[in-house]
């Protein structure tokens, strides 16, 4: 890990350690997506996945990549012809491991922009969707939702977004009082989460159908398997709405970041801000939930470790979230997927596990990391 | 009663007033100012004074619209405060708190730079006249050669140095500072109070100050508040609420006022708590008394 930057009075030129930080996000990326799709239960060398990948078949016939990328349903209604057959392994590259790709990229990308901003609006280093209870509040209603209408849809984002922003706002009410503490809000977060979590397991009992039990287990763990490109129509819309909205609030989200005080003082209304903010959060990592379950600590990592890299200014913080997320999440999918081939374990244990330890290490050597 | 020029003008549409305020901080909880009207005198150093819990910082930010009042209003230039935009009036009125955390990350420019946040709006781009004012701030300051520096870098008196220059970048006409020297040694308050004291003489500001040090505040008040039990007890130049008898109301204290012939500087030597035996009375303590005389900006009930 790199020295902390606040250790020295005059910081290294930041954007010069934000460029290094795109640099090596894009390497540990690019090398996970080639490994990701090279390897597995049909192993191919890299440049036959690279013929896969540049197949003529797939690129020089729009309706065959507009079927792939709209799904079969919208393709039908929008009367493109039937594809024709392809190889297997464009099939597999193109079906399998492309998307997946995609959806680890964007949740990624959701989780460390979802951590930023709540680090921000609650002024607190701990904070992330995880703690706060909102990946919970959110798995619990999409948990509710696939129970009650069993098929994955448009719905499933809006039911975890309605879950997420139900969560916060228990815990932001629970834990106000004369505004709010770090302390308070990270205590309310994990005693949500451990209801939420409840009553997650309860539905479980309930369940009738064991099949649905055994995928929900698999989903709350947080998995990227089986995602294709139905996940990736699902989290695409919302990923790019957060992605944006994020950029557009950096001068906001630096000047809450001072104090509830200050910032009213430099002329913020800072609950109106404060609540547009949270419901970008909420969104980010809602979305993210709805695809691929719970996935914790990235949101939590990330922030921290671009914070120590460039400082706290949120046009660098955020852009190197869009970078370093997504390298983060692709890594951690790489090894939940093969690391114990042929068996695929739920990426969230990965991040769990990895992203556990480094927090325990940055409270270990950090001793002003979560100073309260 | 004060008839020095520092005596604001009578009520006017201009300037800034606070009028019948009562401020609660809970509903059931007992009132912290008590009805209180107050003008603040333009282009002046107004200083509140009082003791712990007298309502002093409550006032400032309930002048400032950090507050909202129970009951009364502050009116800006004959307007209800309430009733403007936090951006509007952000432009128009800077407060600084008395404990300015040191936000982890951010560079000096940086933190000037959100003295602009009330100038820009949504999608603007840093403009040149933004950049134009952080830079006059930064200069006027005096730590332009900091502004790469980290500010959880900086010693609490170039901290507060870049504080107040976010402030001057908002480029307001009114300034409030909450107790700006309390966690300073003694040449950085005297480093901060001269620098406030420039803004007011060379760029016309209109500065209201709570300070906690009596001879501080005396010295460098054009006008002086003095707050007990959310009213204010005493208001005047500070040669008249300096003064043995509104020391021992205001402050409980028994006090001497000693005038220093070398500089012609009167400052205040407490010698012990009120209706204490041991203490020695002021041989000044018969100068005439303001207590009890009906005072410029209280509401004599």
């Amino acid at each position: 890990m790199k020295p902390s930057a606040a250790k020295t009075a005059i910081p290294a030129p930041r954007n010069r350690a934000l460029a290094i930080l795109i640099a090596c996000s894009l390497i540990i990326t690019l090398t996970a997506a080639c490994l990701q799709l090279t390897l597995g239960s049909y192993d191919m060398p890299l440049h036959e996945a690279w013929a896969a990948l540049t197949d003529a078949a797939i690129w020089h016939h729009p309706a065959v990549l507009g079927r792939l990328l709209l799904g079969a349903q919208t393709a039908n209604a929008l009367g493109l012809p039937a594809a024709p057959p392809l190889d297997t392994a464009t099939l597999i590259v193109w079906n399998v491991r492309v998307p997946r790709i995609l959806v680890g990229l964007m949740v990624g990308t959701n989780l460390a922009l979802s951590g930023s901003i709540f680090q921000a609006i609650t002024r607190n280093e701990l904070a992330s969707p995880y703690l706060l209870g909102v990946s919970s509040g959110a798995g619990l209603a999409v948990l509710l939702a696939l129970m009650v209408w069993p098929v994955l849809g448009t719905h499933l984002p809006l039911a975890a977004m309605a879950g997420g922003a139900t969560a916060f706002l228990v815990v932001y009410g629970i834990a106000w009082h004369h505004g709010t503490s770090p302390v308070r809000l990270v205590l309310a977060g994990v005693i949500v989460g451990a209801i939420a979590g409840s009553l997650q397991t309860m539905l479980f009992f309930l369940a009738k159908d064991l099949s649905v039990v055994q995928n929900a287990m698999t989903w709350m763990a947080g998995s990227l398997t089986g995602a294709g490109w139905e996940q990736v129509r699902l989290v695409a819309p919302w990923t790019l709405a957060s992605v944006v909205l994020s950029l557009c609030a950096t001068r906001y989200l630096d000047v809450l970041r001072l104090g509830d005080a200050p910032a009213s003082a430099l002329g913020m209304h800072v609950e109106r801000v404060r609540f547009v903010l949270a419901a970008i959060a909420i969104l980010a990592a809602s979305s993210a939930v709805a695809v691929t379950g719970l996935i914790g600590f990235v949101g939590l990592i990330v922030p921290h470790v671009i914070r120590n890299t460039v400082g706290s200014a949120h046009r660098l913080l955020i852009v190197g979230c869009l970078f370093a997320g997504p390298a983060l999440l692709t890594s951690a999918d790489t090894v939940a997927r093969l690391a114990f081939a042929p068996l695929q374990i739920p990426v969230g244990l990965v991040t769990g596990v990895l992203g556990g330890g480094f927090f325990l290490y940055l409270m270990r050597r950090r001793r002003e990391f979560g100073k309260l | 009663m004060s008839t020095s020029h520092t005596q604001p003008a009578p009520a006017t549409a201009s300037g800034l007033r606070g009028c019948q305020l009562t401020v609660r901080y809970n509903p059931g909880q007992s009132v912290v100012i008590d009805g209180q009207s107050i003008d603040i005198p333009t282009g002046r150093i107004t200083v509140l004074i009082g003791p712990n819990g007298s309502g002093k910082s409550t006032l400032l930010k309930t002048l400032a619209r950090q507050l909202a009042p129970e009951s009364g209003e502050v009116l800006m230039d004959g307007r209800d405060i309430a009733t403007l935009s936090s951006r509007a009036f952000a432009r128009r009125l800077g407060i600084l708190f008395q404990e300015n955390a040191a936000p982890h990350g951010v560079t000096v420019e940086e933190l000037v730079a959100h003295g602009r946040y009330a100038h820009q709006r949504l999608f603007d781009a840093f403009a040149d006249e933004d950049r134009a004012a952080v830079d006059a701030a930064l200069e006027r300051t005096g730590i332009a050669p900091l502004r790469q520096h980290w500010v959880a870098r900086l010693s609490a008196g170039q901290r507060q140095l870049a504080w107040i220059a976010m402030a001057l970048a908002q480029e307001t006409q009114y300034l409030f500072l909450d107790e700006p020297t309390t966690f300073l040694d003694l040449a950085h308050q005297f480093e901060i109070m001269d620098l406030l004291r420039a803004l007011n003489r060379e760029l016309g500001k209109t500065l209201v100050l709570v300070v906690h040090d009596l001879n501080l505040a005396v010295r460098y008040a054009d006008f002086i508040f003095a707050l007990r039990d959310g009213r204010i007890a005493a208001s005047g130049a500070p040669a008249d609420v300096l003064t043995p008898a509104v020391l021992r109301q205001v402050f409980d204290v028994e006090a001497r006022i000693v005038r220093d012939d070398a500089t012609g500087l009167c400052f205040c030597l407490p010698v012990g708590k009120a209706g204490s035996t041991t203490t020695p009375m002021s041989p000044h303590a018969d100068r005439p008394s303001q207590v009890g005389m009906p005072l410029r900006g209280v509401r004599v009930e």
